[in-house]
């Protein structure tokens, strides 16, 4: 209930900004003379109320996947609820996914409420089109399987608290080398090798990030005046799809390694 | 340390089974390695012949932990429906019936955060019967129960037996178990140390109960006659080595024209044959370390 009414009030917050910012957008162009050199248009107004309002949505999600799915697990677990649901003719897989599970649905139900918010919202006031509204959810689903699989099986290994902290911090940082990483292709061979090999290292050990930058490049309109150097946006361009596989792979280890931990525990 | 050890326990189908021992004995790990919740580390567990870690080992399977908590915002109806989704052994009216007989219907749709612990012990219990299940583990079901709550749970377990259920009951109310059960296994320190029917286990205590309603007169009369007696509850208790002869003290109770509703060598009560055994395995019936 609490993060359907955040949810609201950011996209009630959110429309309010948008509406008033409409009022002043004017039709596109590129003069050479005079004071302006760019007049952005509809599409570009888009981009930049998406690239505003992503970074916080992103935020609102993510914590809500943080708290929701170090609690589920532990909670049942630490209230002796467990022993009830384990001593019910079903598997401790079934139990782990069912109980682990609920906190991703219900973030991803929000998620998607959230983001398509944010574009009806947009395109409501900016005519533009998205670079690639289908991939929105794809790449949606596969950011927060990371995220969850990180949290739940943490919340396994320790206390909730402990796993909230961590995770939040992993997402941080790879948020972090999220954005260098864009910085370093829109600039390739300038960075050091060893912000190079730091950078990969981060987002190869927890992938969230890469999926978050394709969901950012699915929904910022392809038909702005503005298409370049788009890293200071935080994206530059699409995300090759074996990050994604690789995200998703991460995820089926990580899982399954929280899982082994929850198998072998006694209720 | 070893919760259980050297421990072999066959529970045949339909018996009443009581689990007893001090705290810290282990009784209720047993129950949960019977559940396949805490893992066996040698030897094999099996329900029904299948072994514990299978999910089909449950089917029928019912489980009341102790001190069972449940989320302040859902009913017991919702609860019972998710439960069910995974049972699939009995339906709603099973559950509303088992409730009014627990004196808890007027609470299906209350959220368990506006319930006292007894209200949420008798909805466990419901959810935990309802239905007909093969076998029932209950761990310290009275738990948080009024008398009146006590003898509904009493009335449960002999109807669950009576309808062919099996039951292991494992309670520190010795009164109350005494009263349902007919078989029990002692545990102490990880051991099981004694088990079989409550029959056989328990000896004569040397003692003869005449059961009376006026107990103060029948003593009077049994001491004058040379007995050596004392008043109790609901009777009078004779010294055995005062009775060289058992019928002739029945043809004297007779005689003395006192109304009586029974005379007859006294057993062990279910405490004195627990306080026994455990003094008999050494130390003292105290809780492990």
């Amino acid at each position: 209930m609490a993060a359907a009414l955040a949810l609201a009030v950011f996209l009630g917050f959110f429309y309010r900004g948008v509406s008033e910012a409409a009022k002043n957008v004017d039709e596109p162009g590129l003069t050479t003379g005079g004071d302006a050199l760019f007049t952005p248009g509809t599409a570009d107004a888009a981009l930049i109320a998406i690239l505003t309002a992503a970074p916080l949505a992103a935020t609102l999600v993510t914590a809500l996947m943080i708290v929701t799915g170090s609690s589920m697990l532990p909670e049942e677990i630490e209230d002796g609820r467990m022993s009830m649901w384990l001593s019910l003719p079903q598997g401790r897989l079934r139990t782990y996914l069912l109980t682990g599970l609920a906190p991703f649905v219900l973030t991803y139900v929000l998620g998607l409420f959230l983001f398509g918010g944010i574009l009806l919202i947009t395109r409501f006031f900016f005519a533009f089109t998205p670079r690639s509204i289908l991939q929105f959810p794809l790449y949606l689903f596969f950011w927060l399987c990371v995220v969850w699989a990180a949290v739940t099986t943490l919340s396994i290994l320790t206390r909730k608290t402990v796993s909230m902290v961590i995770t939040f911090f992993m997402v941080a940082l790879a948020t972090l080398f999220g954005g260098v990483y864009e910085m370093m292709r829109m600039f390739p061979g300038k960075a050091p090798d060893t912000l190079i090999t730091i950078t990969r290292t981060i987002l190869f050990a927890f992938p969230a990030d890469r999926s978050y930058r394709g969901l950012l490049h699915s929904i910022i309109p392809s038909d702005g005046i503005v298409s370049e150097d788009l890293a200071f946006f935080g994206v530059v361009s699409g995300v090759p799809v074996w990050h994604v596989f690789y995200a998703l792979a991460w995820t089926v280890v990580v899982t399954i390694l929280g899982y082994l931990a929850f198998r072998n525990r006694d209720f | 340390m070893k919760a259980l050890q050297d421990f072999s326990l066959t529970v045949s189908r339909g018996a009443t089974l009581a689990l007893l021992g001090p705290n810290g004995a282990g009784k209720t790990t047993f129950l949960k390695v019977v559940l396949g919740l805490v893992r066996h580390d040698s030897g094999y567990v099996t329900l029904k012949g299948l072994s514990v870690m299978s999910p089909k080992a449950r089917r029928g399977v019912r489980y009341l932990q102790e001190n069972v908590t449940f989320p302040s915002w859902i009913t017991p109806l919702l609860l019972f429906r998710q439960v069910e989704r995974v049972r699939r052994e009995s339906t709603a009216e099973d559950f509303t019936r088992r409730c009014g007989e627990l004196g808890c219907g007027d609470l299906l749709r209350r959220n368990f955060g506006k319930m006292s612990r007894g209200q949420r012990q008798r909805i466990a219990l419901a959810l935990t019967t309802c239905g007909v299940p093969d076998l029932v583990l209950l761990d310290e079901p009275s738990a948080g129960l009024d008398p009146a709550g006590r003898i509904l749970v009493r009335k449960l377990i002999s109807r669950l037996a009576a309808s062919g259920t099996t039951v292991l009951l494992n309670s520190h109310l010795l009164g109350e178990v005494e009263r349902v059960c007919r078989n029990a296994a002692f545990i102490k320190n990880g051991r099981l140390i004694d088990a079989g029917d409550l029959d056989s286990l328990s000896k004569h205590t040397g003692s003869v109960w005449v059961e009376t309603g006026v107990p103060r007169k029948m003593a009077d009369v049994l001491s004058r006659l040379g007995y050596d007696c004392r008043k109790d509850d609901g009777g009078v208790i004779v010294k055995s080595s005062t009775v060289p002869d058992f019928r002739k003290m029945v043809r004297d109770v007779l005689d003395t024209g006192i109304p009586f509703d029974g005379v007859r060598k006294k057993r062990e009560s279910l405490e004195e044959i627990f306080m026994r055994i455990m003094k008999e395995d050494g130390g003292d019936v105290s809780q492990r370390n």
